[in-house]
């Protein structure tokens, strides 16, 4: 398969980026690509690629040094994310969930906690989750009706979760739950790490998808499931604002997906393209394809350089970083949904059939629109930081 | 256990994009550069042994300044050190420059064993390792499928590949021994290893810091010269059968037939 | 008079190998062009069968009966006698085979005279008094011709390179000592293993059967080597084969494998990447069979089936048996 190559300047990545992308793009295409369309298929979680990239230490990127991590930025873990994605989605989601899990550890846990949690979540042994979604609250986050209760040392914890992803295969589940039904919307929730399995955790059962299908998206029941009080992540009431800085320092890694499955998609209609011969020329050679290809490559080029921006300016932590982190994804899924629908155009009948990977690109490249917030949600942050909240 | 293994940056063969300059040297500039792939065999190699019995691993590399980039891959991969001889004079050595230079450079250390990579991929005949060997009346081990040093006797057994089997060779350390593939794929940088390469030390030695006389070697000094260069002949047209696997088979016969070849 | 010399190599069982008869048919060529006489190095501790042999190539041969190569690794101790023998004029033009003998005696003879080495020599003419060396570079989309500055050096040859043909007269053997101690290490061989099934050396098969990742086990390459038993020829194998462990890396093909240079190579599931691409690309006939027909293989076979190779190579072999019976 042919692969654009983009020429990062020097500026931008570091020696060290360089060679870390390089090696998980290594990675991607020797040991991943030949699984992606087995594991989409088969819609069954692959272990081995779990296996593979805690063993290359693709898991321990977002964990610090001292915790047995690798202690990558957001940049290099996005770029890890983009390679993996541009061979496989569902693969890529596994180190996105890893660091979605662990991020209200990262932004509020005791240092305490993470010398707990983080060793084997950075060595892989572990998978976390994010357990915020309900069948009943999901853009509206502040709906969630999961309750803990304190009693004695610990929180009693009821409720179902819903679309978590890897919540049946992690052993970590950062969950958010109502300790305080009559406070303010933005003060009634907390956060815990439930460790699983547990008394009274059950997985409920697991969605059939569109796309991402080998990653596991579970519904999740808690009947008075304890969990110590030492696993609250924050303080009671914190829950909400957890949940908000988690997901704008999140959203660049689905932001990362989105592109590398475009780019996956670009790469094989450019391949496609030339090989392919229709009235005595290559279909690249007609305008109409030529085009499309151009604009492919423009809007994956313009949706990759807004996400280093990002992650640069949410590294800085500017005020500003919920807006960067919207952006990045509204423009970098909106992006993959484009490119991916193209690029099925470009090969025609063998774009829609799974001969070529691209259909299952297109699939996969809806959630991005989705997850981690709606295109809608997106807009409604970026507007609000334009507009400030709309009075009360 | 000290062991030094010969590292080359080479053109990436997999862009495809090697070409010659204009004075009919590699045109290093068109080409993204990687580790000769059969020298991360050797180094592959390298780390399983000092895995098994401790130890350090310097890598050794004569390349323009630049080639520094390439070699930290191969450190991400577990090397402890590495040596870059670099000097504008040796733009342009032959084999006979290329290997009295990356002896001097041996000649400074200190080491149980000299690993080198079977040939290179930018046009290597694979005979340096044996002119170093000989230049430092080193033992001599190439073709190796097998590599089993013994501390305590110095000595190291090595299973050098025939046309026929194998021959179990064995000599003194220290050694200079040519791998092949055949010792086990190279493993992937894991991600630790990268950032931890950043703190590595890449030495940058020039022909005077080895104290060699550079009148003998680089470019100037050389003993070869290309003449010329030219396009491959095309091969002819490729004739496209499909049908019944009959069908198929028939026509194999028949064009193997037709050029004589059955 | 000058002299072109070729230094012999030898098989397991001391006769002489394949590539330096052609080596030797070379030189012969060489030294008629230059004016100059064509001449033979055996180094052993029983040269004569390939002695004798190398003479019907090349008007002389030194024979050296050297006992100290008895159990010890030959390509060092043969470079130190070549050296010893062909003296020190930077004029003097030796040949030796590509192969791994050839390379350890270039590189060690280099070290040892000076001379310069050009490698993996696609052809060889003589031209303003010296030889003018043909290397295939950069995967074989360029051709460089090369030679040496002083006129004089050591050229490695890739077998197929010329066909070999014995002269018309037998060429005399001079029987000799060898003039002096060992400056290199000897290394010993402790002992020799004959692996079962190990094939001749695929560089020098006249038609190689290679199967790749399509071949899809260890049990489809046993189809691979009946085809390549009906046509008399070595089964040869891609990276990804060997590295799935179906057949041993002696037979691997490519960028980090052999160079080979068969009159036919027969593709068998073989995509035909750049790595292996290099490594087969100068066969003479390429024929290849592949259910995607725009596997890169395409773009320089000669024949390409489309299709399964299960269901061809059967019916494959029931046609080479039909035309055999």
């Amino acid at each position: 398969m042919v692969t654009v190559t983009t020429r990062n300047p020097a500026d931008r990545l570091t020696e060290e980026q360089i060679l870390l992308r390089d090696t998980v793009r290594q990675l991607a295409v020797e040991r991943i690509a030949p699984r992606a369309a087995e594991i989409d298929r088969t819609s069954e979680f692959p272990e081995d690629i779990r296996q593979l990239l805690a063993q290359q230490d693709v898991l321990g990127l977002p964990f610090p040094v001292e915790f047995g991590g690798v202690g990558g930025d957001l940049l290099t873990v996005c770029l890890a994310i983009e390679e993996i994605a541009k061979a496989c989605a569902t693969s890529s989601l596994i180190l996105i969930v890893q660091v979605l899990g662990s991020l209200p550890l990262t932004l509020a846990g005791t240092p305490e906690q993470q010398a707990r949690f983080f060793p084997a979540l950075a060595s892989g042994r572990t998978l976390a989750a994010f357990g915020l979604t309900e069948p009943e609250a999901g853009s509206d986050v502040a709906a969630a009706r999961t309750r803990a209760v304190r009693d004695g040392d610990g929180y009693v914890l009821n409720g179902t979760k819903r679309f978590i992803t890897n919540g049946s295969v992690a052993g970590l589940i950062t969950v958010f739950a109502v300790t305080d039904p009559e406070a303010p919307r933005h003060r009634r929730l907390s956060c815990f790490a439930v460790e699983v399995p547990t008394p009274g955790f059950r997985v409920e059962r697991l969605e059939h998808k569109l796309g991402i299908r080998g990653s596991p998206t579970a519904e999740l029941a808690f009947e008075d499931v304890r969990v110590p009080a030492a696993n609250r992540i924050g303080a009671e009431g914190d829950g909400f604002s957890i949940a908000m800085a988690t997901l704008d320092r999140s959203r660049p890694g689905v932001a990362a997906q989105a592109v590398g499955i475009a780019q996956g998609a670009l790469d094989t209609a450019v391949a496609y393209a030339r090989d392919r011969r229709q009235f005595n020329q290559r279909i690249g050679d007609f305008q109409m394809v030529a085009a499309m290809l151009a604009d492919m490559d423009s809007q994956i080029e313009a949706a990759r350089q807004l996400l280093y921006t990002a992650c640069a300016e949410i590294e800085a932590g500017g005020p500003d970083i919920g807006r960067w982190s919207a952006m990045c994804k509204l423009v970098a899924g909106d992006t993959a949904m484009r490119v991916t629908t193209d690029a099925v155009q470009v090969l025609g009948g063998y774009g829609y059939i799974d001969e070529f990977p691209v259909e299952r690109m297109m699939r996969d490249a809806k959630i991005t629109q989705i997850y981690e917030g709606t295109q809608q949600v997106q807009r409604l942050v970026i507007a609000r930081a334009l507009l400030g909240r709309p009075a009360s | 256990m000290h062991i030094v293994v010969l590292t080359k940056p080479v053109p990436d063969p997999a862009a495809a994009a090697e070409r010659l300059g204009p004075d009919h040297r590699l045109d290093r500039a068109a080409s993204p550069a990687v580790v000769n792939a059969n020298d991360e065999y050797a180094l592959e190699a390298a780390l399983k042994l000092v895995e098994a019995s401790g130890g350090e691993i310097t890598l050794l590399t004569m390349a323009p300044a630049g080639g520094a980039d390439t070699m930290r891959k191969a450190l991400a991969m577990g090397a402890t050190r590495g040596i870059q001889v670099t000097d504008p004079v040796l733009a342009g050595s032959d084999v006979r420059s290329t290997a009295a230079v990356l002896a001097a450079a041996l000649g400074e250390l200190t080491f149980d064993l000299v690993l080198a990579g079977a040939d290179t991929s930018d046009g290597g005949g694979g005979v340096v390792p044996a002119g170093i060997a000989a230049l430092l009346r080193l033992p001599y081990l190439s073709n190796a499928a097998r590599i089993e040093p013994d501390a305590g006797s110095g000595r190291v057994k090595v299973r050098r590949i025939t046309p026929t089997g194998y021959d179990v060779l064995e000599a003194p350390m220290p050694a200079l021994i040519v791998c092949t593939q055949a010792l086990g794929e190279p493993r992937y940088p894991s991600l630790k290893g990268i950032m931890a390469a950043r703190s590595k030390e890449i030495a940058a030695r020039a022909l005077a810091d080895l104290g060699s006389d550079p009148s003998g070697l680089g470019g100037a000094a050389s003993t070869t010269t290309v003449l010329e260069t030219r396009r491959p002949p095309a091969r002819g047209a490729t004739t496209v059968v499909r049908g019944t696997p009959g069908e198929g088979a028939a026509a194999i016969v028949n064009f193997l037939a037709t050029r004589r070849i059955i | 008079m000058a002299t072109i010399w070729v230094v012999g190599e030898l098989n397991g069982d001391g006769s002489l190998a394949r590539v330096s008869t052609e080596a030797a048919t070379l030189a012969r060529t060489l030294a008629t062009a230059a004016g100059a006489e064509a001449a033979g190095i055996v180094v052993a501790a029983d040269p004569s069968s390939a002695a004798t042999e190398l003479a019907t190539y090349v008007s002389r041969v030194v024979s050296i009966t050297d006992p100290e190569a008895a159990g010890h690794v030959w390509a060092s101790i043969a470079a130190e006698r070549v050296a010893e023998v062909i003296g020190s004029d930077p004029g003097t033009t030796v040949l030796v085979g590509a192969g791994p003998d050839g390379r350890d005696v270039a590189g060690a003879l280099s070290a040892l005279t000076g001379l310069g080495v050009l490698v993996n020599a696609i052809g060889v003419t003589w031209a303003d008094g010296g030889p003018a060396v043909e290397m295939s570079v950069f995967g074989g989309k360029l051709i460089t011709t090369s030679g040496f500055t002083s006129k004089g050096g050591i050229i490695t040859i890739r077998p197929n390179t010329v066909t070999a043909e014995v002269a018309g007269t037998i060429g005399r053997i001079e029987p000799a000592a060898p003039s002096g101690s060992l400056s290199l290490p000897k290394v010993a061989i402790t002992e020799q293993v004959v692996e079962a099934g190990a094939a001749a050396p695929i560089e020098e098969a006249r038609i190689i059967v290679s199967g790749g990742r399509g071949v899809g086990g260890a049990a489809g390459f046993e189809l691979v080597a009946s085809v390549a038993a009906a046509l008399n020829g070595a089964v040869g194998a891609t990276r990804a084969a060997v590295d799935a462990g179906w057949i041993p890396y002696a037979q691997q093909i490519g960028q980090t494998g052999k160079i080979v240079k068969p009159e036919l190579y027969l593709a068998l599931g073989i995509s035909g990447a750049i790595q292996h691409k290099v490594g087969m690309q100068t066969a003479g006939t390429i024929v290849a069979v592949n259910r995607d027909p725009d596997a890169p293989i395409a773009e320089f076979a000669d024949l390409v089936v489309v299709g399964d190779l299960f269901e061809v190579v059967p019916a494959l072999l029931l046609a080479l048996e039909a035309r055999a019976g």
